[in-house]
């Protein structure tokens, strides 16, 4: 019986061992998460191209459709005499020039459908950032011709991480956009009233440990609706702090400095 | 409810995010628990089906050994219930100290289904225990049809439970579109968030593939037995026992397919970026490992059934049609198995104008993958139909007629199969994916017909002898050990597939995988870690095997009765 269960034991892994091997040795492709993207306000645009063309074969994933010539439009070769996409994109859509017919076609792409093929492109702004999408726009531009973004399109939002909500962008918040936490602090008057360490003054209930007493909610509350809770011993102080913020900053300069306060134990 | 809401919020932000597991790290911890939970549960699941269909057919067609056959599956999982719920418990541990933020957030949308997932998880145990103790018990008569609901509850219980865990990580595949990053988790509804795009595909694929799964661990349990017995009867009684384990697993792997194509359409229709990750993306290899482990599924089934028309009187007469299902096989083998797309770097995709040469194009497209699988299936059909066939002759009168109609039923299934095949490669994309349709509707059209014309044609047949069982030789028992292996090698790497499309998301574009293991391992690290878990999951099962062995002797019956039924059936 050793025999037969040694015999059982090889069959099980060799079996397994066969798999392993087969399988190390195809292509080995990681899928990476997708780096943060920094693009200043002297962006050129030979740096927006090669931004753009990581984002292109990479987390974009564009290759997979575009190419074949049937699942999706040629981008970098002809598509149907008219020249890669570059060459061709200032004309696809009555009325819209390259850059905002490639915007479009990355943030609303069941807008215009070029003829001949399913509406099947998905919406690139849930998954990759406005720098990402400009770049690409760059990108694809620079494919038969020229590149017309600049550094004035791109909005000043930093923190790239995809699912970050795409109209966040949009205000101009304080502090330039800046989602710096203590930029943030700094530029909307928090340590005016407010101490975190060194900084600030007392006239408000001191920041330093605030994470060891209010959770994140807890914060993004006082921040919003400031008169929800009143610290004990500020009671005399109710109605002081302003009711703006929420206003005043955007959604992704609200969470960093919320994150921000909050790992402050 | 909003104070309720806020508290939850509050308890999930006030948690650190992230622990780490030491050495292995905590995606490895995560991976290995969930895939041992995922496989015993599959098994617990899946024997349960065919005992009790296995119990109907020894109650109905007043056949006893069908009978105790249910028995022994059913003593197989009181073990092995045991080991689910530990490893479930371990998953559970696992998941709310190393992903306590996440976990929270689970819990703060599906908390009441935890709760009513775990209460039906008690009720299915006990009801195991009544079905299991009450079988001598309850062994006559009306008793017996209700030892026999019992089955039938275990069976509710079992995929309750199921439906109910396939709810948590398909919306973490498939949130509902209206979920954002910025949902509060306590305010979305548990139904709506129950209901997402793949969640009864999900459940679909997973009922069929526990039924495959369960059946190839049944055929390597009756192995091992076998090739341990130490009486002809024995063997004979293991040898039919691995028999049935096989028909089973290889009919229902005929299905699975067809709940797969349910499931990628879903996930298409719902994010087609998630879509074209999995089947052209960084994953397009995987299908390609998918592809030769099916074909091995294909060839291991087939060769057991050919080896073992070996001890049947009367199937050296189809011997000489089982080269060319070969052929049909290899050939379907290497064309389901020729990749999409090279893998390429940037610059050669740059030179290239895309991910596709552009004078070759595509490679391994759907139109001949398709052709071929289903070309495949039917090659298989026909080898069960061959084997049932082989020791007996039908004496209906329209005998030759019948079979006449069965072979050109396989003539206009295949060429239906092979014309949609064919015309795929001159229509737009959107009408080639509905031809898939049509070539299953082909082939399922033809296993139905031909069984129901197999059914009528063999009534009162004459037997050319019984099925010798017993009389295998050991090579074939060791290709249903390489089918269970396979069949369990296959459930992880699909649950790799599945859950890989994810990518670096806890839930898909709305809560994301900020630790350092949120990257997608590549194929060859994935491979690794699925036969880690296999190795462990096979050893437990082993053991299990080795105590149900302990606890009570095995339950074969006399040869006698084995070979009166074979007279008649063929099987």
């Amino acid at each position: 019986m050793w025999a037969t269960n040694l015999k059982i034991l090889g069959v099980v892994l060799g079996t397994l061992a066969f798999y392993t091997f087969l399988a190390n040795k195809i292509p080995q492709v990681q899928s990476e998460v997708p780096r943060a993207l920094t693009l200043g306000a002297d962006v050129t645009p030979e740096q927006l191209v090669q931004a753009g063309e990581q984002v292109f074969t990479g987390i974009g994933g564009c290759t997979t459709c575009h190419g074949l010539g049937t699942r999706a439009p040629n981008l970098l070769t002809d598509e149907k005499g008219q020249g890669p996409i570059g060459a061709r994109c200032g004309k696809r859509e009555p009325g819209k020039d390259c850059k905002s017919y490639l915007h479009e076609s990355l943030t609303q792409p069941g807008a215009f459908v070029v003829p001949g093929y399913e509406p099947i492109m998905p919406d690139m702004s849930r998954t990759l950032s406005p720098q990402q999408i400009w770049a690409l726009v760059a990108y694809l531009e620079a494919q038969g011709g020229t590149v017309t973004v600049t550094a004035s399109d791109i909005p000043a939002e930093s923190k790239l991480t995809p699912g970050a909500s795409p109209g966040s962008s949009g205000s101009p918040g304080v502090a330039g956009g800046s989602t710096d936490p203590m930029a943030v602090l700094r530029a909307a008057g928090c340590v005016g009233c407010h101490k975190l360490g060194d900084e600030g003054a007392a006239v408000g209930p001191d920041l330093t440990h605030v994470g060891a007493r209010l959770s994140a909610a807890g914060i993004r509350e006082a921040i919003l609706f400031p008169d929800a809770k009143i610290t004990k011993g500020f009671e005399n102080f109710a109605g002081i702090m302003p009711k703006t913020f929420g206003d005043q900053m955007t959604a992704s300069q609200l969470e960093a400095l919320v994150r921000f306060l909050a790992a402050r134990k | 409810m909003a104070n309720g809401a806020l508290l939850l919020q509050a308890a999930v932000d006030s948690l650190p995010a992230y622990r780490d597991f030491p050495l292995i790290g905590s995606r490895a911890a995560i991976w290995i628990a969930a895939e041992i939970h995922l496989m015993f549960a599959a098994f617990v699941l899946g024997v349960p089906m065919f005992a009790v269909v296995a119990e109907a057919i020894g109650i109905f067609g007043k056949e006893q050994r069908y009978d105790r056959l249910a028995k022994e599956f059913t003593r197989l999982l009181l073990i092995a219930y045991s080991a689910t719920a530990i490893w479930g418990a371990v998953l559970t541990f696992l998941l709310a100290t190393l992903y306590p933020q996440f976990f929270a957030y689970l819990t703060a949308i599906f908390g009441v289904s935890m709760w009513v997932y775990v209460s039906i998880f008690f009720f299915e145990s006990f009801t195991l225990y009544l079905y299991y103790y009450g079988w001598d018990r309850w062994k006559d008569g009306r008793a017996k049809i209700g030892h026999w609901s019992l089955g039938i509850l275990l069976n509710v219980w079992g995929t309750l439970v199921m439906f109910i865990a396939d709810s948590w990580l398909t919306y973490m595949m498939t949130p509902p579109r209206d979920v954002t990053p910025d949902t509060v988790p306590g305010t979305i509804k548990l139904w709506h968030a129950i209901l997402n795009h793949t969640w009864m595909p999900i459940n679909i694929h997973r009922l069929i593939g526990n039924v495959v799964f369960g059946g190839a661990i049944v055929g390597a349990y009756a192995s091992y037995r076998f090739l341990a017995a130490k009486s002809d009867e024995e063997r004979a009684h293991y040898d039919w026992m691995g028999y049935v384990g096989n028909f089973i697993a290889i009919s229902a792997l005929i299905v699975l397919p067809f709940a797969g194509y349910w499931l990628g359409r879903e996930i298409y229709q719902y994010d087609q970026s998630m879509g074209i990750t999995m089947m052209g993306g960084f994953m397009s290899w995987l299908w390609v490992i998918q592809a030769f482990l099916i074909a091995v599924l294909f060839l291991a089934g087939n060769y057991y059934l050919w080896v073992g028309m070996g001890r049947i009187p009367g199937a050296e007469r189809f011997r000489p049609y089982t080269k060319w299902l070969l052929a049909v096989l290899v050939l379907g083998a290497i064309v389901w198995g020729t990749p999409h797309t090279m893998i390429a770097d940037s610059r050669e995709l740059a030179a290239m104008g895309g991910s596709h040469h552009p004078f070759l194009g595509a490679l391994g497209v759907m139109s001949a993958k398709n052709t071929a699988v289903n070309l495949m299936i039917l090659a298989t059909f026909l080898s069960f139909l061959l084997y049932r066939r082989a020791n007996i002759r039908p004496v209906v009168p329209w005998a030759q007629t019948g079979t006449r109609i069965q072979g050109a039923m396989f003539a206009i299934a295949a060429g239906v199969v092979l014309f949609y095949g064919i015309r795929g490669y001159f229509v737009e994309a959107i009408v080639r994916i509905g031809y898939s349709v049509y070539q299953v509707g082909a082939v399922l059209a033809c296993i139905l017909f031909v069984t129901i014309i197999d059914v009528l044609m063999g009534r009162g047949a004459q037997s050319l002898g019984a099925i010798q069982w017993g009389k295998m030789p050991p090579r074939s028992q060791y290709a249903l050990f390489i089918l269970a292996v396979t069949f369990t090698w296959l459930m992880g790497l699909m649950g790799f597939a599945r859950s890989g499309i994810r990518q670096h998301w806890h839930v898909w574009q709305v809560l994301q995988d900020t630790t350092k293991y949120a990257a997608t391992p590549a194929l060859g690290q994935a491979a690794i870690m699925i036969s880690v878990c296999v190795l462990i999951f096979l050893s437990l099962v082993g053991f299990i095997f080795w105590l149900g062995g302990l606890a009570e002797k095995s339950t074969f019956v006399s040869t006698t009765g084995a070979g009166k039924e074979a007279q008649h059936v063929g099987h």
